[in-house]
């Protein structure tokens, strides 16, 4: 009789070897495609990937669910964009200072909305970034810097490439630049996943009462999370408008950013590190697809999201990632053992 | 400024009203429905395409936009949340019975959008009559939203306290398990209740028609204003949604005063802010937990 195990007793070297594949494939993967539209679809797919582990931070560790991120990606986007148009500002040092106040918004609004349970600060955040995607249409110029109201603001074209100022002639750069905020993003959730402030979040989560009991400070422990999650986030603004080179408050603040942050990761796996990389992958894909080959029906591609994440609460509320997973452990065991025989 | 009160507190009534549904889907399910507003828009549709289909008032068609959006309500809650709430029963917050919601809102809104385009669409008169009360001149269409509406509230408050069905419906909502155990069919009262708060959003959807632009889109701004009126007059509270709802109203209609008209929604939305930062648990709430 052969056991059927999970991946967790996968040879150790197994997994090295996995690993090392996977990361060739990544490196060599953008030199071997020939267009540039399917480079950008890579980097798309990593950038929802980034923001979704990002918000995963807080609303899968922390169980607190924002319905408001895109107002973090937008305080970075702006942040970094006008630094760098008036100031001359590096972009790096740009989406530092955008996460830092992304930062502080998120704690501000966690101070109020922590206390209380539920869906405070869902509400909340709602209220924060549709009144801030307001303001950003509606704000023309402030002093001599033009926030450009309902159009936008767009990046000063220094031409040719530069690393300080993130601009490059190539998609290439910037597929390595979100390659490696990706995997940054996905270590830093592998690290809260098993240090104490992931315990204590979960714990949190589960039962808030038991948690205080035992003497958990569940208010310090949503901020903090509230606070990593929108410092992330904003970073993942910043490399945006860099990459598009020009934002408008519609696309970048609107709810259906953030509604497509919250579906990535429901789909994927909500509160797990894989997940929300999983629903990305998938759903950008699908999207793409859809914009692709429907193109005189806008807003198609959000149909198909909201019923896949219907589909997916009612049928699988955990996510897809570890069924299918699963499924994949099965076919490997099932070929790997055919072959020894 | 007298006048702009009286107008906020006009175009208040329905924001109470949308927010008084709300409250009583959360009330009984413990669930903020994160679709209300996209219901509400549905709600507008459906009373639009009566009263064009059939040549008939707003103030009649309302009647059978209620009832088209009750049996919509009904099957929402018995076919799609009652499922989820299933497997979430041991659960105290169902965050996935939310998060149902949401998406089914996202489907709602860009489903309307890809049906029926992004026209923006009105019933309203070429002419529009007035009332003059003192200084103050209110266009009439308005005038009767208002009145309606504060009927309709009444009246829900009286189904709630004087009826065998309201009674039931309270019983629900303050303890499930005991209104179980007294022989009391949850799951269908879920549904009803469902159901009576997207026959609400018909009826407001109905009174709004005369005087209010009509898009795919135009839910959002109704359902956030919802969300934050049912905080605002504390979780659960059903005057508290109702005064809450001609607070914002009369807010809005100040603020607008002073910036320009898009920015007035903005000052509404972080004056909410300000004051759940000073009192989290809203004008009318309990100080117990939801």
């Amino acid at each position: 009789l052969i056991k059927i195990k999970g991946i967790n007793s996968l040879k150790i070297r197994n997994k090295i070897s996995l690993f090392l594949l996977l990361a060739a494939v990544l490196i060599i993967l953008p030199f071997t495609i020939e267009n540039q539209y399917f480079v950008h679809i890579l980097i798309m797919v990593f950038f929802y990937a980034f923001c979704a582990s990002a918000w995963n931070i807080i609303s899968g560790f922390a169980g607190q669910l924002s319905f408001g991120h895109a107002a973090f990606l937008a305080i970075g986007a702006y942040s970094s964009g006008l630094l760098f148009n008036y100031l001359n500002l590096s972009p790096w040092v740009g989406m530092l200072v955008g996460g830092v106040i992304a930062a502080g918004v998120a704690v501000l609004i966690g101070i109020p909305a922590f206390r209380l349970r539920g869906a405070y600060y869902a509400i909340s955040t709602i209220a924060f970034s549709e009144g801030f995607r307001i303001i950003l249409e509606t704000v023309k110029k402030v002093g001599n810097w033009d926030f450009g109201a309902a159009e936008g603001i767009m990046i000063k074209p220094i031409g040719g490439d530069s690393f300080a100022a993130i601009q490059f002639t190539s998609k290439i750069p910037y597929y390595f630049i979100i390659l490696v905020m990706l995997i940054l993003v996905i270590l830093i959730a592998m690290w809260i996943e098993r240090s104490k402030l992931g315990y204590y979040l979960s714990a949190v989560k589960e039962d808030q009462e038991a948690a205080l009991a035992l003497g958990i400070d569940a208010h310090k422990m949503k901020l903090i999370a509230a606070g990593i999650s929108a410092f992330l986030t904003a970073l993942g603004g910043a490399f945006y408008i860099q990459l598009i080179r020009y934002i408008e408050p519609a696309s970048i603040a609107g709810s259906p950013m953030s509604d497509q942050l919250v579906f990535f990761c429901v789909v994927g796996g909500i509160g797990t590190v894989g997940g929300p990389v999983f629903g990305a992958i998938l759903l950008t894909i699908i999207g793409e697809l859809a914009r692709v080959y429907f193109s005189s029906l806008p807003g198609l591609h959000l149909v198909i999201y909201g019923v896949i994440v219907v589909i997916v609460i009612l049928f699988s509320p955990h996510g897809m990632l570890e069924p299918v997973r699963k499924r994949t452990m099965l076919i490997i065991r099932k070929l790997f053992v055919r072959s020894e025989r | 400024m007298l006048s702009s009160i009286v107008q906020g507190l006009l175009i208040g009534s329905i924001y109470g009203f949308v927010a008084l549904s709300l409250t009583l889907i959360f009330g009984i399910l413990k669930i903020i429905n994160f679709s209300h507003g996209q219901l509400f828009m549905i709600g507008m549709f459906v009373a639009y395409f009566i009263c064009t289909a059939l040549g008939i008032s707003p103030y009649i068609g309302l009647f059978l936009a209620a009832i088209i959006m009750f049996i919509l309500g009904y099957f929402i809650q018995d076919k799609l949340i009652k499922p989820v709430l299933k497997k979430e029963s041991g659960v105290r917050e169902p965050i996935s019975a939310l998060l149902l919601t949401a998406g089914l809102g996202i489907v709602f809104e860009n489903l309307m959008l890809v049906i029926f385009g992004s026209n923006y669409r009105t019933l309203s008169q070429a002419s529009v009559d007035t009332v003059k009360i003192s200084d103050v001149i209110l266009p009439l269409p308005q005038v009767y939203a208002f009145l309606i509406a504060l009927v309709c509230m009444a009246a829900f408050y009286l189904f709630l306290k004087k009826t065998e069905l309201g009674r039931i419906i309270r019983a629900v909502g303050q303890d499930r398990r005991t209104a179980y155990l007294m022989g009391i069919n949850v799951e269908r009262t879920f549904a009803i209740c469902y159901g009576l708060g997207c026959a609400s959003l018909g009826i407001a959807g109905a009174l709004i028609l005369p005087f209010y632009y009509l898009h795919p889109s135009v839910g959002n701004v109704f359902g956030n204003i919802a969300f934050i009126t049912v905080v605002l007059g504390g979780l659960g509270s059903m005057p508290g949604a109702i005064i809450g709802g001609l607070l914002l109203g009369v807010a809005q209609s100040v603020a607008s005063i002073y910036v320009p008209n898009t920015l007035s929604l903005t000052i509404v939305f972080y004056l909410f802010l300000v004051f759940v930062f000073i009192r989290p648990r809203g004008l009318m709430g309990s100080k117990h937990e939801w």
